[in-house]
C-alpha cells in the first residue's frame, strides 16, 4: 500500500474583485472553494475541467504560488501552508511544477543551461562544473542533445522547450511534479512523445503527478484516478477504469460524452448541456451544477452535495447519484 | 547584439548620428593634443587678450598676453584664435575641445547615477507592490510636480555655483521618468510565466529581479537613457547661461554661451557682429545632442520588432 | 461515390508562396481538392501545414508578403483567382464566408453584434437597419442564444466564448452563403461547448444545404462532422478520401501516425505510438518526400524524390511511395 505524499483538505482560494476608487473588494472570484482530495506516492492524478472549474488554481496552490485563503496542504505530513518564507522556499525542492505555455516559461535571455541549473544553484545540489556536467545528463533524458546546452529557447520548438522545462523540474529530484496543461500547447504530433517521456521519468524516477487537463482523452491514458472539478468544486473522484465505466455525476458523464472520438464505430448516446459554464464569481446556489442538469431534483437547487464514498474509492458530489 | 550593430550600421540616420558621435568622442580622447591646456586646471580656458569685447575669429593673440605668457613660462601652441575670442579674451576654440569632455562628463554621470536610481526606485516598487509601491510612486510624483528648471535652479542656489552642483540638481530631479519606465515594464514582465517558473524553484526575491526581471526590462530604459544623455546637456547648458552652472572661464559649451550673452545682439549698425561667440558653442551642443538622439531613435525603432518576439 | 452531386469548389494546384527576408515560404504547395455541394471537407493538419492559408487563398484575404501565384480556385465553375478586387468583395460574405478559430479577436470589440451580424445584409442586400435589425434577431434565435432581442444590443464582451462563436456563425450564414470555410472554430472552447457548436453547425448545415470546409488539427472533430477529408503536411495534401477510408485504411504513414498516436476515448492504449522529429521548418523543408525524416517506412526513394499523389482507387489519393507498408500495418489495428 503505497503511502500517501500530498493530502490536500478543504482547501480555498478566493480572488477579490476590487472596484471604485478606494479599491473595495465588492467580490470574490470563488476560484477553488473546499476541496479536499489525497495522491498517493508514485499515481498520477488527473485533474480535469473546463475553463473556470479551479483545476489550474489548485495545482498553483499547493505549490504557493498562489497563496491559498483557507485549507491545508500536507505534504510528506506536513502542513506547507504553515511554513515561513525561507522554509517554504527550501521544501520547493520537493514540488515541482511543468507549464503549459513552452514559449513563456522559458526566459528568453537565459542559455537552457543556466536555466535548468538554476534550481540545482539555488538548493546547493551541486556547484562548479559538476552542476553542469548534471544539465548534460538531464538533457540527455529528456532527449535533447547536451551540445545544445549553450543555446537560447528561441532556437528550439514547442515540444523542445518543453522537454527543457521538464529538465528543469527534474533537476530537483522531485518527488511530486505538477503538470499543468503540459501538452495542451503542443502540435499534436509532439503530444504523444511528451507524454511517453513523463511516463518513461515516471517509472525511471519513481515521481508523482498531478496532471491537469482539460482533455479527457490525455487524462484517461496517462492518469490512474481521476478528479473532475466543476466550478471550483470536486464532483467526482474515482480510478480511472471505475469513472469511464461506471460514471455517475451527470457533469462527468455529459464531459465524456462530449469529447469527440476519432473513430467511426464509437457510438455514443450526446448529452448535450444547456446554457454556458457560469462563472465562478456568483455560482449558483445549492449544487453548483444544477442549471445545466438533466436529472436535478428539488434539493439540488437548495442544499449542495457533500463529496460522499459510494464505492470503495469512488467518491460522488450528487444527490440523484 | 550582432543584428542590433548591423541595423544600427544599415539605416541612414543612426550612421549620421554614430558619426557625429564618433566626430565627438575623437575630440574629447584627442583634447590635450589639439589644444594642449595652459594651466595645472585643464578646463580653465586661456586667453588670448584682455579684450572685453569678443574678437572675431583669426584674431592673433595679443602683445600683452604674449609678454604675460612668457612670464609665466608658457608656451602657448598656437597663436591664433581659430573661432574668435569671447568676452575676456577666451578662446573659443580651447573652450570647444574641451568643452566636448565636460559635456561626455555631464551627460553620462547624471544619466547614468540617475537611471541607477530609477531603476532601483521603480524595481522595488513594482516588484513588492502593495504600500511600498504606493509610498514610493507618490513620492516620485512630488518629484515630478517640480517644474525642472525651476527646481533646478533653486537647488544650486542653495548648494552653490559649480557644474559639480549642476549634475546633483540634474540627477535629483531627472530619476523619476526611468522609475516610472521601469516599473510598468517590470509590472508586466512579473507575471511571465518564467518568472513564476523562478519562484516554483525557489529563487529569492533579489535574484529574481536581478536575473529575470531586470534584463528583460532594462533595454528601453537604457534607450531613454542615451537619447536623455542630449537634453542633460541642454538642461545643463541652460543652467549655465543663467549663471548657476559653471565658473567663468570654465571650458564648457553652455557657460560659453552665458558668456555671449551680452553680445548677442551685437553693436549698432552691425547686428551679428560677435556671431561666433554664440553660433560655435550652439553648434557643438546641437550636433551632440542630435548624434544621441538620432542613435536613440534607431535603437528604438530597432527595440519595437524585438518586442514582437524575435530575438 | 458522389457521381450526382455538382461540384461547388474545385483547387488545382494551388501555390501560395510568402516572400520574406528570410527566403520563400511555400506554404500551399500545390493543393487539389474538391468540394461537393452539401457535403462537409475536412482538412487536417498541424501547425504550418498551410491549412489556414490554403483557407484565405479561397477568400482571397492573403496580405503581403503573402502571394498566391498558381493554381485555379473554380468555384460555382468561374476561376475566382481571375476576379478583381471589387467582385470578389461581391463574393464574400454573400457566396463564400469564413469563421475564425478566435471569436474575441474577430469580433470588432466596439462594435454591437447585431451591428456587425447586419453590416453584411446591408452591404449585399441594401437592407435598411430595421430590417437588417430584425433579420439578425432571427439569425440569433437560429443559432441558439437566449433572448437574442437582448443580446443583439450588446457587445462581445458581453457574450461568454461559446455565445461569441454562435454570434460568428449568425454572422457568417447571414446571406446564406453557399460554402462556409471554417478554421478551427472550435479548438477555443471548452469541451462541452464544443459539442454545442459541433452539434448546431450540423443542424445549421442540414437546414440549409450549404457546403462547409471544416479546418482543424482534431481527428476527432473531424470523425463527427466531415465526409471527406485531406490531410496536409508541409504545404501539400498527403492523404484525400472519404472518412471511412481515412479511419479504417489510411494509407499515408502520417495519417497512420496521428491515428495511433493520439490518446482516444475508445480504445485502451499500452503505449503511445510516437511521430518523432519535429513539424518542419517552412524555410527548411527536407529533400525528397517532406515527411522522410520523421517516417519510419522512409527508404533511400523517400530522401531522394517527392512522389506524386497517386490515386489508389478513384476517390482515394495518397502521396507516399510506400503504401503497401502502411496498409499492412494499418491492417492490425484497424
Amino acid at each position: 500500500m503505497a503511502n500517501m505524499l500530498l493530502e490536500v483538505k478543504n482547501l480555498v482560494k478566493y480572488f477579490p474583485i476590487k472596484k471604485g476608487v478606494f479599491k473595495r473588494t465588492v467580490g470574490w472570484v470563488k476560484a477553488v472553494d473546499d476541496i479536499s482530495f489525497e495522491v498517493y506516492e508514485g499515481e498520477t492524478v488527473g485533474l480535469v475541467g473546463e475553463s473556470g472549474c479551479g483545476k489550474t488554481t489548485t495545482a498553483l496552490t499547493i505549490l504557493r504560488l498562489e497563496e491559498p485563503t483557507k485549507g491545508q496542504v500536507i505534504f510528506e505530513g506536513r502542513d506547507i501552508l504553515k511554513l515561513k518564507k525561507g522554509e517554504m522556499r527550501k521544501e520547493r525542492k520537493n514540488m515541482q511544477i511543468i507549464f503549459q505555455d513552452p514559449y513563456s516559461s522559458l526566459n528568453p535571455r537565459m542559455k537552457i543551461k543556466d536555466i535548468i541549473a538554476e534550481g540545482i544553484i539555488t538548493h546547493k545540489i551541486l556547484t562548479g562544473r559538476e552542476k553542469y556536467k548534471r544539465v548534460g545528463e538531464l538533457l540527455e533524458l529528456v532527449g535533447i542533445l547536451p551540445e545544445y546546452m549553450n543555446r537560447f529557447p528561441h532556437e528550439f520548438s514547442g515540444g523542445q522547450r518543453q522537454r527543457i522545462g521538464i529538465a528543469r523540474a527534474l533537476a530537483l529530484e522531485p518527488k511530486i511534479i505538477m503538470c499543468d496543461e503540459a501538452v495542451s500547447a503542443l502540435d499534436v504530433s509532439i503530444r504523444s512523445q511528451i507524454i511517453n517521456l513523463l511516463k518513461d521519468l515516471q517509472k525511471q524516477f519513481n515521481l508523482t503527478y498531478l496532471f491537469v487537463a482539460h482533455d479527457l482523452s490525455v487524462i484517461k491514458y496517462i492518469s490512474d484516478r481521476v478528479v473532475v472539478m466543476y466550478l471550483g468544486k470536486i464532483v467526482e473522484i474515482a480510478d480511472k477504469h471505475e469513472l469511464f465505466n461506471n460514471t455517475l455525476h451527470p457533469y462527468t458523464q455529459a464531459l465524456i460524452s462530449a469529447v469527440p472520438v476519432p473513430s467511426l464505430d464509437y457510438k455514443k448516446d450526446r448529452i448535450i448541456l444547456k446554457g454556458d459554464v457560469p462563472s465562478p464569481v456568483d455560482p449558483p446556489k445549492g449544487c453548483r451544477f444544477h442549471p445545466r442538469c438533466s436529472r436535478a431534483m428539488k434539493k439540488c437547487s437548495e442544499k449542495e452535495p457533500g463529496l460522499i464514498e459510494v464505492k470503495k474509492g469512488h467518491f460522488v458530489a450528487c444527490h440523484p447519484a | 547584439m550582432n543584428r542590433i550593430l548591423k541595423k544600427l550600421f544599415s539605416n541612414v540616420t543612426s550612421l549620421v548620428g554614430i558619426i557625429l558621435l564618433a566626430f565627438f568622442i575623437v575630440i574629447a580622447v584627442f583634447a590635450p593634443v589639439i589644444t594642449p591646456p595652459l594651466s595645472d586646471d585643464h578646463y580653465q580656458i586661456p586667453r588670448m587678450s584682455w579684450d572685453v569685447n569678443p574678437q572675431p575669429p583669426g584674431s592673433p593673440m595679443s602683445d600683452n598676453m604674449k609678454q604675460a605668457y612668457e612670464f609665466m613660462e608658457k608656451e602657448v601652441k598656437w597663436k591664433k584664435a581659430i573661432c574668435g575670442t569671447a568676452e575676456g579674451g577666451y578662446d573659443i576654440f580651447y573652450g570647444l575641445i574641451w568643452g566636448t569632455r565636460t559635456a561626455f562628463k555631464i551627460g553620462i554621470i547624471t544619466v547614468t547615477i540617475s537611471m541607477l536610481i530609477g531603476i532601483i526606485l521603480g524595481s522595488i516598487s513594482a516588484y513588492f507592490g502593495g504600500w511600498i509601491d504606493e509610498v514610493l510612486m507618490r513620492i516620485t510624483d512630488i518629484f515630478l510636480s517640480f517644474p525642472f528648471l525651476v527646481a533646478a535652479m533653486v537647488l544650486t542656489t542653495v548648494l552653490g555655483r559649480g557644474l559639480d552642483k549642476v549634475m546633483i540638481a540634474l540627477i535629483s530631479f531627472g530619476w523619476m521618468g526611468y522609475a516610472r519606465l521601469i516599473r510598468g515594464s517590470i509590472l508586466s514582465t512579473k507575471e511571465e510565466t518564467y518568472v513564476m517558473a523562478a519562484k516554483a524553484l525557489g529563487v529569492n526575491d533579489t535574484k529574481i529581479i536581478w536575473k529575470h526581471l531586470l534584463p528583460n526590462t532594462i533595454f528601453p530604459v537604457m534607450v531613454q537613457g542615451s537619447m536623455n544623455i542630449g537634453s542633460m546637456v541642454i538642461m545643463a547648458a541652460a543652467l549655465s547661461f543663467l549663471g548657476v552652472g559653471a565658473p567663468v572661464g570654465y571650458a564648457d559649451w553652455g557657460q560659453m554661451v552665458s558668456f555671449a550673452r551680452n553680445w548677442i545682439i551685437g553693436s549698432p549698425g552691425n547686428a551679428g557682429q560677435y556671431w561666433y561667440a554664440v553660433f560655435y558653442p550652439g553648434i557643438f551642443i546641437v550636433l551632440f545632442v542630435l548624434s544621441w538622439n538620432l542613435i536613440g531613435d534607431t535603437l528604438r525603432d530597432i527595440l519595437d520588432p524585438r518586442l514582437r518576439g524575435e530575438l | 461515390m458522389k457521381n450526382n452531386k455538382k461540384i461547388l469548389l474545385e483547387i488545382k494546384d494551388l501555390k501560395t508562396y510568402f516572400f520574406t527576408e528570410e527566403g520563400v515560404v511555400k506554404a500551399v504547395d500545390g493543393v487539389d481538392f474538391k468540394v461537393y455541394e452539401g457535403e462537409t471537407l475536412g482538412i487536417v493538419g498541424e501547425s504550418g501545414c498551410g491549412k489556414s492559408v490554403t483557407a484565405f487563398s479561397i477568400m482571397r484575404l492573403l496580405d503581403y508578403p503573402g502571394k498566391t501565384i498558381g493554381g485555379e480556385i473554380i468555384f460555382k465553375e468561374k476561376d475566382i483567382l481571375k476576379k478583381s478586387e471589387t467582385e470578389m468583395r461581391h463574393i464574400r460574405g454573400k457566396e463564400i464566408a469564413m469563421i475564425f478559430q478566435e471569436p474575441m479577436t474577430a469580433l470588432n470589440p466596439v462594435l454591437t453584434i447585431g451591428f456587425q451580424i447586419s453590416e453584411s445584409l446591408r452591404m449585399h442586400f441594401n437592407l435598411n437597419k430595421e430590417e437588417a435589425s430584425k433579420k439578425a434577431i432571427k439569425l440569433l434565435t437560429k443559432v441558439g442564444i437566449p433572448v437574442p432581442e437582448q443580446r443583439v444590443n450588446e457587445y462581445p464582451h458581453q457574450l461568454s466564448g461559446g455565445m461569441r462563436q454562435r454570434a460568428m456563425i449568425a454572422m457568417a450564414l447571414s446571406c446564406d452563403p453557399n460554402l462556409l470555410i471554417a478554421d478551427e472554430p472550435t479548438t477555443a472552447l471548452d469541451v462541452t461547448i464544443q459539442a454545442q457548436i459541433l452539434e448546431l453547425m450540423k443542424s445549421l448545415l442540414r437546414d440549409f444545404n450549404g457546403s462547409l470546409i471544416m479546418i482543424t488539427h482534431d481527428l476527432g472533430v473531424i470523425a463527427e462532422i466531415a465526409d471527406r477529408i485531406a490531410v496536409m503536411y508541409a504545404g501539400k495534401i498527403v492523404e484525400y478520401a472519404d472518412k471511412k477510408t481515412i479511419f479504417k485504411n489510411p494509407s499515408h504513414p502520417y495519417t497512420f501516425g496521428l491515428l495511433t498516436s493520439i490518446p482516444r476515448l475508445d480504445m485502451e492504449m499500452k503505449r503511445l505510438n510516437v511521430i518523432p522529429g519535429i513539424v518542419p521548418n517552412p524555410l527548411h523543408f527536407p529533400e525528397g518526400c517532406k515527411f522522410n525524416t520523421r517516417c519510419k517506412f522512409a527508404t533511400e526513394k523517400c530522401r531522394e524524390k517527392e512522389p506524386d499523389l497517386t490515386a489508389l482507387t478513384e476517390e482515394h489519393l495518397v502521396r507516399c511511395w510506400h503504401v503497401d507498408k502502411v496498409i499492412q500495418e494499418a491492417k492490425k489495428i484497424f
